[in-house]
């Protein structure tokens, strides 16, 4: 079941005359982890934002194709100080903030919230001032915070910028859980080693439009290895003059070098 | 402290009949009364919080009337500007931006336009924080803020230019961040604590409204 | 040799949260230092200290030959560029140019140096196509870039950064990298909070682990990085390359790409054909 589905989309910015999207073609349908990898400006953010309905209608601009929503979509953005709502005194409000919004009923909001906080496990910081928090720290809050509006279709971008090593491992396993329960995961991210575990297919974007999509076999690729978004290992592989196909991870190395 | 207490609608009434009294009421004697109300109340605050803020932001204002104005008129206008400013430092520190939204929304008014109020009294303390870590920042790229007059107005343009543009830049992205936590127009939020009220409370704010209403009658007479 | 810095027994509280524990490890001119650990083990309050942002508690940071508990920020500036988190929020000129040029000429060195450092920044950082833009019209990525190009340009010996590739792609990690190693060939010393450890192997040459406060481990980081046993109890794990060295065994256990490139050409060269 196809929860997200971008037909020949393109998208420009107010006032910009080269279109941030050209021609996107994408699905994603429940269960479904799909990454985006690209370099910086090359369009991944403002792929999320059309999916999660915020462009064209909160940032303005122009935009061609269809977007199709088959459910409510949330999206992490990757600057956790500005998705605070600045009103909530502790972690935990900040977390119901959102279903709050939503308008559920009370019990129903404490029960989301609790699941929220249990599994981004915020425990130890629900009575804390978010205002007191990291940057880190903030990220898991505002990750539970939208786990907690319980959308079927949840958008990441560079979710795990501000996290630590420990953090961003948990981050994986969670958007693992997420697809496992249903839901459609979307997400950007630079974390390339990482993909491998964690997604389903990626997507390669570049100046705005589709370069390759596959498995995160992808990863592994001469081309995205010459273009910087190979994994570690396949570039150093690629680097050392060893023939193709490049390992992806040190696993696969291990066997290919037996 | 108990403006925490206090509902928040009987705190906007009181942070709204001081500025408003100081106006109505005759020259100079009901401004000093109203600004002494409202100092007492950025006092209660403590030094620092309150009195020193409130004192600071009005200074200015009393040196260009003086500079403009003659004395009486001065004394008049510093000291209705003078409850203006200790009102709102002392509404920006007790009023609970959450709380004004809850209460807003037990009422079954618009979440939006008390969003967007309370946002404002947020903005104050996030504004800080951001100011001083600019100053830093600057700083350590050997900015002095001593010295000089010339040197104290380069300082306060590395500050307030790097505060305004990303305060402004901020603007931009909230509103878009804060749709993406449901805050839809026209979806009814469930109050999560809504603060309580009393009958004690609620005739207070009438009489405040009317004390006004009733100052402003008798000085149009 | 006076070291570039040196934490004597350093003890910090924020109010009544110890923070660091009696802190001491010295940096010489020209080493290039990672300061890792978890979220909240200190690593922030380091660079606030070397910056002159705070006072120890106990102990004294010596910058050079300075000790910060005489010096004001601005006087440090003279002798240490900090970049902290988020810096992109502090660009405040018309031009990326007439930021970057602001810490040199805050310092007064004269015209004429300060638009030779101001180049030799930006070109260090390959910013010099977008001097003539206004800072708020670059991605933040791109801003990033601009902040430490302001550090840079101060030109001083000792180079403190808190986390300077978060939401840069490995291109631009690459600048940064460049960039810190060619000035490391001046002498400079630098102190590089991060929780990159691919960007840590590339570009540094020695670990300091935080743990709640203290020096958990001040080591190669040719060797820490490969080290699984050594980086769990720390919360982190080695990376790829590093994991990929000890994997196949390979000679030297290289941990930056290139090295391990190498050496993975020659150990194929070296074995029986299939």
């Amino acid at each position: 079941m196809k929860s997200l589905t971008l037909e020949r989309v393109s998208f420009w910015y107010p006032a910009t005359e080269a279109p941030a999207l050209r021609d996107v073609s994408l699905e994603v349908a429940q269960g479904d982890i799909v990454a985006l990898v690209g370099a910086v400006g090359a369009g991944a953010s403002t792929l999320l934002l059309a999916a999660g309905d915020l462009a064209p209608r909160l940032t303005g601009g122009r935009i061609v194709g269809t977007v199709s929503r088959r459910e409510r979509s949330a999206i992490v953005l990757p600057t956790p100080w500005t998705q605070v709502s600045g009103m909530a005194f502790t972690v935990w409000d900040e977390v119901a903030f959102g279903p709050a919004n939503l308008g559920w009923p009370t019990h129903e909001i404490a029960r989301q919230v609790d699941r929220a906080v249990e599994r981004v496990e915020l425990g130890p910081l629900a009575a804390r001032d978010p205002a007191t928090l990291s940057g880190g720290e903030l990220q898991r809050v505002i990750i539970a915070a939208t786990l907690a509006m319980d959308s079927g279709l949840v958008l990441f971008d560079e979710p795990a910028a501000e996290l630590d090593a420990e953090g961003a491992r948990a981050l994986w396993r969670l958007i693992r859980v997420l697809a496992q329960e249903g839901k459609a995961v979307l997400l950007a991210t630079s974390a390339l080693d990482a993909l491998p575990d964690v997604a389903d297919r990626v997507v390669w974007l570049e100046d705005g439009a589709v370069r390759a999509v596959g498995t995160p076999e992808l990863l592994a690729d001469v081309a995205a290895c010459d273009a910087g978004l190979g994994t570690s290992v396949a570039t150093v592989w690629g680097a050392s003059g060893l023939p193709g196909p490049y390992p992806l991870t040190v696993a696969h190395a291990v066997r290919r070098w037996r | 402290m108990t403006g925490r207490r206090l509902h928040p609608f009987t705190l906007l009434a009181i942070a709204g009949a001081l500025p408003a009294l100081a106006w109505i009421l005759p020259a100079p004697a009901g401004g000093a009364c109203t600004a002494a109300v409202a100092l007492v109340l950025a006092a209660s605050l403590g030094l620092r919080r309150g009195l020193w803020p409130a004192v600071l932001t009005a200074a200015p204002f009393w040196v260009f009337l003086r500079l403009l104005h003659d004395v009486p008129t001065t004394l008049a206008i510093g000291l209705r500007i003078t409850t203006m400013v200790a009102s709102f430092v002392w509404l920006a520190a007790t009023l609970a931006p959450d709380r004004l939204v809850e209460a807003t929304v037990a009422r079954g008014w618009s979440v939006t336009a008390a969003y967007l109020f309370a946002a404002t009294i947020t903005a104050v303390p996030t504004l800080r924080g951001r100011a001083r870590r600019i100053v830093e920042a600057q700083r350590c790229r050997g900015l002095s803020p001593r010295g000089s007059l010339g040197n104290r107005l380069r300082a306060l343009r590395a500050l307030a230019l790097p505060l305004v543009l990303s305060a402004l830049h901020d603007v931009d992205e909230r509103a878009l961040a804060l749709e993406t936590r449901g805050m839809v127009s026209g979806a009814r939020r469930t109050p999560l604590a809504p603060p309580p009220d009393s009958a004690v409370e609620r005739a207070a704010r009438w009489a405040l409204l009317v004390a006004c209403v009733a100052a402003l009658i008798w000085r149009l007479k | 040799m006076i070291p570039a810095l040196r934490f004597d027994g350093v003890t910090f509280s924020y109010g009544a949260v110890a923070v660091l524990h009696g802190l001491s490890f010295a940096i010489t001119p020209g080493e290039r230092v990672a300061l890792l650990g978890k979220n909240g083990a200190g690593k922030s309050t380091v660079v606030r200290l070397i910056a002159g942002l705070e006072r120890p508690g106990e102990g004294t940071v010596w910058v050079g030959d300075w000790n910060t508990r005489d010096c004001v920020p601005e006087q440090l500036a003279w002798r240490v560029g900090s970049v902290f988190q988020h810096a992109d929020q502090q660009l405040f000129a018309r031009t990326v140019r007439e930021d970057v040029s602001f810490g040199p000429r805050a310092l007064g060195v004269g015209e004429q140096e300060v638009e030779r450092r101001t180049d030799r920044a930006l070109a260090d950082l390959d910013l010099t196509a977008h001097a003539g833009h206004h800072p708020y019209d670059l991605p933040p990525a791109l801003r990033k870039l601009a902040a430490l190009a302001g550090a840079l340009a101060l030109e001083p010996a000792l180079l403190v950064l808190d986390e300077p590739t978060i939401g840069l792609d490995r291109a631009l990690r690459a600048r940064v990298t460049r960039a810190l190693l060619d000035r490391s060939a001046g002498s400079v010393a630098l102190l590089v909070i991060t929780h990159d450890l691919t960007f840590a192997a590339e570009t540094l040459e020695r670990g300091l682990v935080l743990d709640r406060g203290s020096l958990a481990c001040d080591e190669p980081l040719a060797g820490l990085l490969g080290d699984v046993t050594r980086l769990e109890p720390l919360g982190l794990a080695p990376p790829p390359v590093a994991a990929l060295s000890v994997a196949l065994d390979l000679p030297g256990r290289p941990v930056r790409a290139a090295d391990a490139a190498r050496a993975l050409a020659r150990v194929a060269r070296g074995r029986p054909g299939p």
